[in-house]
């Protein structure tokens, strides 16, 4: 037998080996895995492209939000205000309601009324001389920080001026 | 090692590379969501930095397989 032969029962024995429909449509298995990850390559990387722009788009989306909070409103008088001990308002829009309480020492202090555990609204408690989350019993102190229940980050403090007896709402300060 | 097998060898060790900063990223993203719907915006431009330095990473390394492609075409031509 010579080498040519050789070849085609070679040829022959690897034509009997594979079924019909392999012969007529030939894959070649790694040749077509090599380009899968390649392409996977390719799709991950625009995937990523995408996340680190959604990324970019919370920082553009905060710098929107923030520019509502320096807008100074008008909020009240001082004078209502220390008749009731605390006073509720909104502010910097009319979605975020926010509350001012005189402190015992005299102080004028104001937060969001948003509570930073799920959102309830916290309410001025003279007995524990805080602000209290009846959703959770969560507890702030007229610092803005949480001292009680589930609430972990402080609340956002609420900036204000006070000319002659009138309360300005000036700024949002979030820690 | 043929040069496709050392391929296949280094786009794998690429494919979980990549794969695996994809899901950093996603990470971040929930992160700077929950940072922006609370208020904590200092979060944000760390988490959206360190987002676009894995999209860096990523993009050396596709460009690295752009490159592997056209070096091994012109070593079979």
């Amino acid at each position: 037998m010579n080498i040519q032969d050789e070849g085609q029962g070679c040829a022959g024995c690897k034509a009997k080996a594979t079924p019909k429909w392999q012969q007529d449509f030939p894959i070649e298995w790694e040749a077509d895995h090599y380009v899968t990850r390649r392409e996977m390559v390719k799709f991950l990387t625009l995937g990523s492209l995408l996340l680190a722009s959604a990324n970019w788009a919370t920082v553009v989306a905060s710098r929107l939000l923030h520019r509502g909070s320096h807008v100074e409103r008008h909020i009240g008088s001082a004078s209502a205000l220390d008749q009731e001990g605390s006073m509720l308002f909104r502010y910097p829009t009319e979605a975020d309601p926010c509350i001012a309480v005189r402190t015992p020492e005299g102080k004028l202090v104001a937060y969001s009324q948003v509570c930073t555990h799920l959102s309830c609204a916290v309410v001025y408690d003279k007995a524990e001389n805080g602000l209290f989350c009846p959703c959770h019993h969560g507890l702030f102190n007229l610092a803005g920080q949480p001292i009680g229940g589930p609430p972990t980050r402080p609340l956002p403090r609420v900036q204000l001026e006070q000319r002659g007896d009138q309360l300005f709402a000036v700024g949002l300060e979030v820690v | 090692m043929s040069l496709r097998r050392q391929g296949t060898t280094l786009f794998s060790a690429m494919l979980a590379f990549v794969g695996a900063a994809v899901v950093l990223q996603l990470w971040l993203l929930t992160v700077s969501m929950e940072a922006l719907l609370s208020g904590a915006f200092k979060t944000l431009i760390p988490a959206a930095a360190g987002s676009s330095l894995l999209l860096l990473i990523n993009a050396g390394l596709l460009r690295y397989v752009f490159r592997f492609d056209r070096d091994a075409h012109g070593e079979r031509e």
